[in-house]
């Protein structure tokens, strides 16, 4: 216990490693909050020019990065309705209205209160119960996999506006698009017509990017004449009261995150989705209904994200298996610096455990200053007039798109979708849901067919295993109370019609 | 953060800002030709779906399939509503005034010069001279220095941070 102990205090007893830290959280948001410049992005650029650093010190320049870039994504979802991240696209469903009536710093503020304390959940997690959680999360099958996206795509009905069937058609279009490409199963050419740049697929971050960003740009110009909102910044800091009051819904999509999170295969962006939807499920008395700024919609997702990352680390940590892209980057920078990611990694270098918990509490107090020291300069992103922001909102998202892989025709694609957003939007299809089923397509299409094959392509012991597997039947379960939480009866019996 | 019930009428009107050209209760202005598109897509999409292997429950073409037979049915809906509202008035805009109103048009134009000259004036000419003339027309030939300013000033921003800070490559 001393020895951890020891451990732990690695990163404060070395002043370039605690400057680091801040460093790395500081670009993290600026990082994050640009469509298309993504954590995992930031983290290999930083793989490659401190491979001849200290380990320890490349260790706490990322960490910082990682958690400034989770959180900087909702920066922008908040305040121009453009997200950041795909972790950040539930916040900008609450976000925007917020800034809209002028509320954009508290918005932030709340979200920077809670981001912090999701962080600290997710880090006592990976301090008390790493083992543990990464046995369990060892435990999932494809079908589970399967379970989860089909759960993910019940949220069109949180995240699609008005009209459900709408909602749906929209996730259906993601879906079929996230089919476009070589399927990674059989190698076999789907919807490419021979197009080679179809080939490699559509970027979800691409049509992300264009779907939100250019698609608002275009929605705004549509509304030119509308000055933008006053932001009042009187009062940023949430009020012990506010915190207290949202600690039930922060403890539980923390700890949702952190789970999701430690799923390998799975991250923030799907944990910030599914705790959203909690949210909007289990939330009697939101302080305004949903999609119009309920801040409950803003803590669920914002929370769930950050316990996402002390999730991720879970799985790298004890069993050498990432829980999402950034950590199996840092599985590469260990690789690097001659340790090899497993079981053993804890066992012959536990300093390396306890002092990335340490690097990552660090930067999760440095979140808390720099995040609240940034959100006045940020609120004050919205006043400018919009025949001066969106021009360079859509340059940024020409910068971000060309940055996932250098691809010119990345741009085009990105302009397509935003001209495709700009038309849903028009007609009532959210484009949230398209976002979604992009996301979530590869995963539902290839664990199924994982566990169809596992099956040995028979339906019965493919039906069979959702009700004689203990984690197959519970999600089961899950998916089928979700389904009957959306009819009128159980709204009714909950008081909610 | 304590009372914001009050405004919550507000920020519902703010989120269905787009329906402000058309009624709700009213179809909108080529409704049915986006549900048929919508029809299209799907019917296309199970079309190229059976050129796919397919005869097993894994398959390749299982998803697609799906995917596509869902946008059909969904499409099928969205026209029976749509066919049930009303027609939009006589007043209201025609298709392509309510898709493309003249600000939409021309930032959607200089968009597609954007992307035709990015190759040619490479990312820095072309960027510079999209937002200058994106700013200079958004308002209304007014204020063509400061556009000239700013978009320069911005732009010098972008480049410093993303190539020289972050190293990003730029298109």
């Amino acid at each position: 216990m001393e020895q951890n102990l020891q451990y732990f205090l690695i990163p404060f007893l070395h002043w370039e490693m605690m400057l680091l830290i801040w460093i790395g959280v500081f670009a993290g948001i600026w990082v994050g909050a640009i469509p298309g410049l993504s954590v995992t992005m930031a983290a290999s650029l930083l793989i490659s020019f401190t491979f001849s650093w200290d380990l320890n010190n490349a260790l706490a320049l990322i960490c910082g990065v990682f958690v400034g870039g989770v959180y900087g994504g909702s920066i922008t979802a908040i305040l121009l309705n453009i997200p950041g991240a795909p972790a950040a696209i539930a916040t900008g469903i609450e976000g925007y209205p917020l800034a809209q009536l002028g509320e954009a710093g508290k918005a932030i503020g709340l979200c920077t209160t809670v981001s912090v304390f999701a962080s600290f959940v997710g880090i006592l997690v990976l301090a008390v119960a790493a083992p543990v959680v990464a046995n369990f999360s060892l435990k999932f099958s494809p079908r589970d996999f399967f379970l989860l996206a089909v759960m993910g795509l019940l949220l069109i009905g949180s995240i699609g506006g008005g009209d459900p069937i709408k909602g749906v058609t929209a996730g259906a279009i993601g879906v079929l698009l996230s089919m476009v490409g070589m399927d990674p199963s059989t190698g076999e050419l789907r919807y490419t017509f021979g197009n080679i740049y179809l080939m490699a697929g559509i970027s979800f971050v691409t049509a992300m990017i264009g779907l939100f960003g250019v698609s608002e740009a275009l929605t705004q110009f549509r509304n030119s004449g509308k000055g933008s909102p006053k932001q009042n910044l009187d009062k940023i800091i949430p009020s012990w009261a506010t915190f207290v009051k949202y600690l039930p819904l922060s403890i539980r999509s923390s700890l949702l995150g952190v789970f999701i999170g430690a799923l390998p295969g799975t991250g923030g962006d799907v944990a910030a989705l599914l705790a959203y939807d909690q949210a909007k499920r289990s939330v009697r008395n939101p302080s305004r209904p949903f999609g119009t700024g309920a801040y409950e919609g803003i803590v669920a997702p914002e929370t769930a994200n950050k316990g996402a990352i002390g999730g991720a680390f879970i799985p790298m940590l004890t069993l050498g298996i990432p829980g999402d892209a950034v950590t199996a980057i840092i599985i590469g920078a260990l690789y690097i610096h001659g340790l090899k990611p497993g079981p053993m990694l804890m066992i012959e270098t536990p300093h390396l455990f306890w002092m990335i918990v340490s690097c990552l509490s660090i930067a999760s107090v440095a979140l808390m200053v720099l995040g609240l020291v940034s959100v006045k300069p940020f609120s004050k992103i919205i006043e400018i007039p919009k025949s001066i922001i969106m021009p360079v909102v859509i340059i940024l998202s020409v910068i971000g798109t060309y940055a996932i892989q250098n691809s010119v025709v990345d741009i085009f694609y990105m302009i397509g979708f935003g001209i495709i957003g700009y038309f849903m939007r028009l007609y009532g299809y959210a484009t949230g849901p398209m976002v979604l089923g992009l996301i979530l397509g590869p995963m539902l299409d290839a664990n199924y067919r994982r566990a169809m094959q596992g099956a040995e392509n028979q339906l019965i012991p493919f039906l069979q295993g959702f009700v004689t597997s203990p984690i197959s039947l519970v999600l089961t379960i899950s998916i089928v109370f979700l389904l009957f939480s959306q009819t009128k009866t159980y709204r009714r019996w909950r008081g909610i019609l | 953060m304590d009372d914001p019930k009050g405004s919550a009428a507000e920020a519902a009107a703010a989120a269905k800002d787009l329906s402000v050209y058309v009624p709700e209760a009213k179809r909108k202005p080529g409704e049915l030709g986006v549900t048929a598109i919508t029809f299209l897509l799907g019917a296309l999409g199970y079309y190229f779906a059976l050129g796919m292997t397919s005869g097993e429950y894994s398959s390749p073409s299982v998803f697609p399939k799906l995917a596509s037979t869902v946008i059909m049915a969904c499409s099928a809906v969205n026209f029976w509503k749509a066919v049930r509202r009303e027609r939009p008035d006589a007043s209201s805009p025609s298709v392509a005034q309510y898709l493309l109103p003249l600000d939409v048009l021309v930032v959607l134009s200089l968009l597609v010069i954007y992307c035709v000259a990015l190759p040619h004036l490479r990312f820095i000419g072309s960027s510079y001279a999209f937002m200058v003339a994106g700013m200079v027309y958004l308002q209304r030939g007014k204020h063509i220095v400061r556009a000239l300013l700013i978009s320069a000033g911005s732009l010098a921003v972008l480049v410093a941070v993303f190539r020289y800070l972050f190293l990003v490559i730029l298109p």
